[in-house]
């Protein structure tokens, strides 16, 4: 589903990324760890290409684009947006559309990216609303909203794509610990049904009991990966031992 | 206590009196004008030399300095009075309110000697006579007197005689000038049909150019006389003494010779009998203004129309160009960059003459009305463009990077989720440059359009109330700029999505 070939991405002489391979079948759930800078987020925006690689290979659900240059022409900007239509991303701040109401802002992509009708594409926006938790609130305005509710509303925006693979970049980082189970329910949820997920997150406690893999980032490289048993029980990598140690204490 | 009560009006009205007299010092030495000239030693005449030939306008040897027949005049006459001469310049038909402001100590600049110069200020005894000269484009036919111009475009000097002549002519499309330029341009631009004025001007600019013909013979003579102020009487009579004294040294002959605008009717300067001019009685247009009220609103229709046509350009192309400098590719991205800074870097006065008087050497001939609107709405564009580019950049990056993550093309995310934001952000800064248009709108007069502003500067010249049109203009003004604020803070409440 996801096939990943030494991916180098460096910002000016500074080098973020060293290389990374990573496959991912269908169905799995990864999580990305790693202390702040290491570069599993920059690894995540280069997936759905909001960063443009240096060099390396990404393939998603069959759609595969080579690194080195941003698009150049109208048939490689088509194979862009071709590749992430294949991801569906949350970000860390939610990034709503201020303008749009909560339904609006699951719909607005569909009908405009793929020409679904409104209707169409209002039912099965209020489908994902309820999916959510939030089929109450179709008609607010994203400031109307908790952080948490806006979470989970960018959840269902992305999932109204019927993306293959979805990418969630710190996705409760911006929340008050109150307002995190909320959207760390709904993501446990999708993982029940078999979604393929990258998670990039602090919560361990999430990564202990939904992963299949965690992934440990550190220095721009995958330090270690391996089953959440393993990582946190038995540690290889002298920094991930650190970093297990210090994340389990706190 | 009558007494009382009776020395102490005395006493204040004395006072009132030095009060009044210490604010206005010009009135305390009012009989001493004339030695207040010959202790300074200078003689200031106001004159408007922008395209003022033959009368005062720059040497074309040498631009710095002034010549024409009233320049020798004006010399002469101050050596009459043992002074020098000093030209002070104002534009032409704001000469007799300057002069009223003392702003010089005399006008001689071609000033008519008509009943209506002479209800303000006072006039001394002719020192030309001139007639009205129609002129015509050289293939022109049959427009050889005043009563053939019905329907036509005919172009005038504002407040001029010929203006005054041709208002009383029905049917004539009139078109006013600030300069005696323009209307020549514009009739070969074949924009106007005509232009009447005087003689001496037409003389000089219209006689040498192969283009153009005197249409019929001069007509409607009448005198140019000096304007003083009313209480320089002893100025007055010095000057009128002088001038005399010019015409039968030959003095005035030799000079009019010397310019080419000496011809027999000058022989009739010596027989000049003043006639008695009535006072009218002061217009107040407030109290009349059933009658000038209907006259602004007129001009205000014009200004709106200008405003609202000019703003939706500058809207739309504003619009154009801020896509164009942030997402085209490089060549064009620099024109719009470019063409924002230039315009910004002008003034929207010299564009106008760009467009109006500039384009039609190239082929491009515009009526004043679009040429208005596209000045305006070209010159306001390059704001708007910023104005978007203020509100685009201020959406968060996190807005394009959420649209390209769902797939949105570039111009999907610019269309769908960007502008309307953007949009929101620049209501208010656009609402402000809408109201600034509307004010600088007035700016378009310089290319014949009457406006509101236009027709106060008219009728003021003609009523002398400068106060009661300037509040009726004034309240036209705000009665138009002030809802189109309200509207837009109604715009923007509507459009705010960020209520809690």
């Amino acid at each position: 589903m996801i096939a990943v070939e030494n991916l180098v991405k460096s910002y000016n002489s500074n080098r973020v990324l060293h290389g990374i391979d990573h496959v991912q079948q269908r169905g799995e759930a990864a999580v990305l760890i790693g202390p702040s800078g290491c570069g599993k987020s920059t690894f995540l925006r280069c997936l759905n290409q909001l960063e443009v690689a240096d060099s390396g290979r990404i393939s998603i659900g069959g759609v595969t684009i080579e690194g080195g240059h941003a698009p150049r022409n109208a048939e490689e900007r088509d194979q862009q947006r071709r590749l992430r239509l294949q991801a569906g991303m949350v970000f860390q701040s939610f990034n709503l559309f201020p303008h749009l109401t909560v339904l609006q802002n699951i719909t607005e992509a569909p009908i405009v990216v793929k020409n679904t009708p409104r209707e169409q594409a209002e039912t099965l926006g209020r489908e994902l609303l309820a999916k959510v938790g939030l089929a109450a609130k179709a008609d607010a305005y994203p400031a109307q909203l908790s952080g948490g509710q806006q979470q989970r509303v960018a959840i269902a925006r992305a999932l109204a794509m019927e993306p293959q693979v979805m990418l969630f970049d710190e996705p409760t980082s911006a929340l008050d610990p109150e307002l995190r189970d909320e959207v760390l329910r709904v993501m446990r949820q999708l993982v029940e049904e078999g979604m393929t997920m990258i998670v990039v997150t602090h919560e361990m406690q999430f990564a202990r009991d939904m992963a299949d893999r965690v992934v440990f980032f550190d220095g721009g490289v995958v330090a270690e990966s391996g089953p959440p048993e393993q990582i946190f029980g038995d540690p290889r990598n002298e920094r991930l031992r650190e970093f297990v140690k210090r994340v389990t204490t706190q | 206590m009558s007494n009382a009560w009776r020395s102490s009006r005395v006493t204040f009205g004395s006072l009132l009196g030095l009060l009044l007299l210490a604010g206005t010092p010009s009135l305390v030495f009012a009989a001493d004008h004339l030695e207040q000239i010959k202790q300074a030693g200078v003689l200031l005449w106001g004159a408007d030399a922008e395209g003022g030939a033959p009368y005062v306008y720059p040497s074309p040897e040498h631009p710095e300095q002034l010549t024409g027949f009233e320049y020798d005049l004006a010399e002469a006459l101050a050596a009459k009075l043992g002074v020098k001469a000093k030209m002070v310049q104002n534009q032409w038909d704001q000469l007799i309110p300057a002069l009223d402001r003392g702003n010089f100590d005399i006008v001689l600049n071609g000033l008519e000697l008509t009943a209506d110069n002479q209800q303000h200020i006072a006039m001394s005894r002719p020192y030309y006579v001139y007639t009205q000269q129609l002129v015509t484009r050289r293939e022109t036919e049959g427009l050889t007197n005043i009563d053939n111009l019905k329907g036509k475009a005919v172009g005038v000097l504002s407040a001029s005689v010929a203006q005054r002549l041709l208002e009383k002519t029905p049917g004539v499309d009139l078109r006013l000038y600030p300069g005696n330029v323009e209307s020549f341009r514009d009739l070969k631009a074949k924009r106007i049909e005509a232009v009447v004025l005087d003689l001496p001007i037409a003389l000089f600019y219209a006689k040498p150019d192969p283009a153009l013909k005197f249409s019929g013979d001069p007509f409607a003579p009448g005198y140019y006389g000096i304007g003083v102020r009313k209480q320089d009487a002893t100025l007055l009579a010095a000057l009128n003494q002088a001038i005399v004294e010019l015409a039968e040294d030959h003095t005035l002959e030799r000079i009019y010779q010397k310019y080419g605008v000496w011809d027999e009717r000058q022989v009739a300067l010596k027989d000049y009998h003043p006639e008695v001019v009535e006072q009218r009685k002061s217009i107040s247009t407030i109290r009349d203004w059933r009658t000038y009220l209907p006259l602004l609103l007129r001009g205000a229709v014009i200004t709106i129309e200008i405003s609202v046509l000019g703003m939706a350009l500058a809207v739309v192309a504003g619009l154009a160009l801020v896509l164009t400098r942030l997402y085209a590719v490089a060549p064009l991205r620099w024109l719009a960059q470019v063409y924002v800074e230039v315009i910004r870097g002008t003034p929207l006065l010299i564009q106008l003459f760009f467009i109006y008087y500039g384009l039609p050497e190239i082929g491009i001939r515009l009526q004043a009305f679009p040429a208005a609107i596209l000045g305006l709405g070209l010159n306001y564009a390059a704001y708007e463009a910023e104005n978007y580019r203020a509100g685009i950049e201020a959406i968060p990056r996190g807005q394009t990077e959420a649209a390209q993550a769902l797939g949105m093309t570039r111009w999907q995310s610019l269309q769908h989720i960007i502008l309307p934001q953007a949009f929101r952000l620049v209501i208010p800064p656009i609402t402000n440059d809408f109201i600034a248009l509307f004010k600088d709108s007035s700016i378009v007069s310089v290319i014949t359009m009457v406006e509101l502003t236009k027709v106060y500067g008219m009728l003021a010249m003609s009523t002398y109330d400068y106060i009661g049109l300037g509040l009726m203009t004034a309240t036209i003004y705000f009665a138009l700029s002030y809802p189109a604020s309200i509207f837009a803070n109604w715009l923007e409440k509507r459009l705010r999505y960020d209520r809690r």
